[in-house]
């Protein structure tokens, strides 16, 4: 059973002149990295707050921003159709990637040298990040594809995606294929998967949060409350699984408890829409971007 | 009158590939949901001890602790 919840805002990271549109943390559990619609791709020292190194984008609206597993690289992509890998963090050195037509998210893979990007086109596609080769596409939304999330590495090759036209689809990455789709939201959706990889949340533009059970092919809980009537913009699970933070636009994150539906506890802290969460990978404390042009670590 | 045949085809194509995505998702085999609930529980409680945030960790190994000042300014 889950005891009382005593959640702060542990750190506040202030240097965004605009709207925070998305992050990611490191695999050593410390470096976060954030972009924003002010052009700028900045990694942060989580533990102090401090700016360990940033980038300039000539577009202004980077979307998406991504972590490398080494630690040693961060992709960034947006309007700008492109993903762009910065692999050397400390020259300033950027290979561009792609033609991606309006880069929504990207992810690595579990290595630095392949990755993930979902577009406005409905297509995701994983790219090899030397060549700047297309490796593999993935065609079945019927619009814009907002969000994408990684299988946890047991689970093999797979990831989801959820879109504009409502539907999470989830993906085998070696042959193309979609194996599962679920359609259960009414507006589009982002998603994350839960620690197992047996399951994923989806949370959506309807103010609901879903939680689908891969093995039983079907959504299995709902979290709502009548009260709630703003957008569920960015889901995650905690280490356990047993908490889904969720961040909304009516600036506020809801705790919920996955197991029995109900929510546990709501943090406000944020001045603006929470754009983007994700919790650290070691579990210790989560990220919530906003925009109200501040990152807080919880 | 060949822009309706077209549109037409296009459409029966894409019918097709629908049919075939159906196809291949019903011959999916599927747990019931009593057993996927209990995974999903059985995984939580396995691994709720370990979570910093259900289980807060001591002040002292938590790296996001405040701060303490160890000196004033006289």
């Amino acid at each position: 059973t889950l005891g009382q919840f005593v959640m702060k805002t542990r750190r506040i990271l202030k240097g965004h002149g605009n709207k925070v549109l998305c992050m990611d943390g490191c695999k050593d559990k410390r470096r976060i990295v954030s972009s924003s619609q002010d052009g700028k791709v900045i990694v942060w020292d989580s533990f102090t707050t401090n700016k360990a190194h940033a980038v300039t984008m000539s577009c202004t609206w980077v979307m998406a921003c991504a972590y490398a597993p080494s630690g040693c690289a961060i992709a960034f992509g947006g309007l700008d159709n492109k993903c762009s890998v910065d692999t050397n963090l400390q020259a300033w050195i950027s290979t561009r990637l792609a033609r991606a037509p309006s880069n929504l998210a990207c992810s690595f893979t579990n290595s630095d040298m392949q990755i993930l990007t979902a577009s406005g086109g409905g297509t995701c596609v994983l790219w090899d990040v030397e060549s700047g080769q297309l490796l593999q596409s993935f065609r079945g939304h019927g619009a814009d594809v907002l969000c994408l999330d990684l299988a946890p590495s047991e689970m093999g090759n797979m990831f989801v995606s959820g879109g504009c036209d409502k539907k999470a689809m989830v993906w085998d990455m070696r042959s193309g294929q979609c194996i599962q789709s679920f359609e259960t939201h009414y507006s589009d959706i982002n998603v994350r998967y839960y620690p197992s990889g047996d399951a994923f949340a989806s949370g959506s533009d309807d103010a609901m949060c879903h939680l689908y059970d891969l093995c039983a092919d079907r959504e299995v809980a709902i979290y709502s409350k009548e009260s709630i009537i703003f957008a569920a913009s960015s889901v995650d699970f905690s280490l356990s699984g047993c908490l889904l933070f969720a961040g909304y636009n009516d600036y506020t994150i809801n705790v919920w408890n996955v197991l029995t539906g109900f929510r546990v506890s709501i943090l406000f802290g944020h001045e603006n829409r929470v754009s983007t969460l994700r919790v650290s990978p070691d579990g210790t404390a989560f990220c919530s971007g906003s925009w109200d042009h501040t990152l807080q670590i919880w | 009158m060949k822009e309706l045949v077209s549109n037409s085809t296009a459409n029966i194509s894409q019918a097709r590939k629908a049919v075939e995505q159906l196809k291949m998702e019903a011959y999916m085999d599927r747990m019931k949901v009593s057993k996927a609930a209990a995974d999903l529980l059985a995984y939580c409680d396995a691994h709720i001890a370990e979570d910093p945030l259900i289980i807060p960790v001591p002040a002292s190994e938590n790296p996001f602790r405040e701060k303490k000042l160890f000196c004033t300014i006289l």
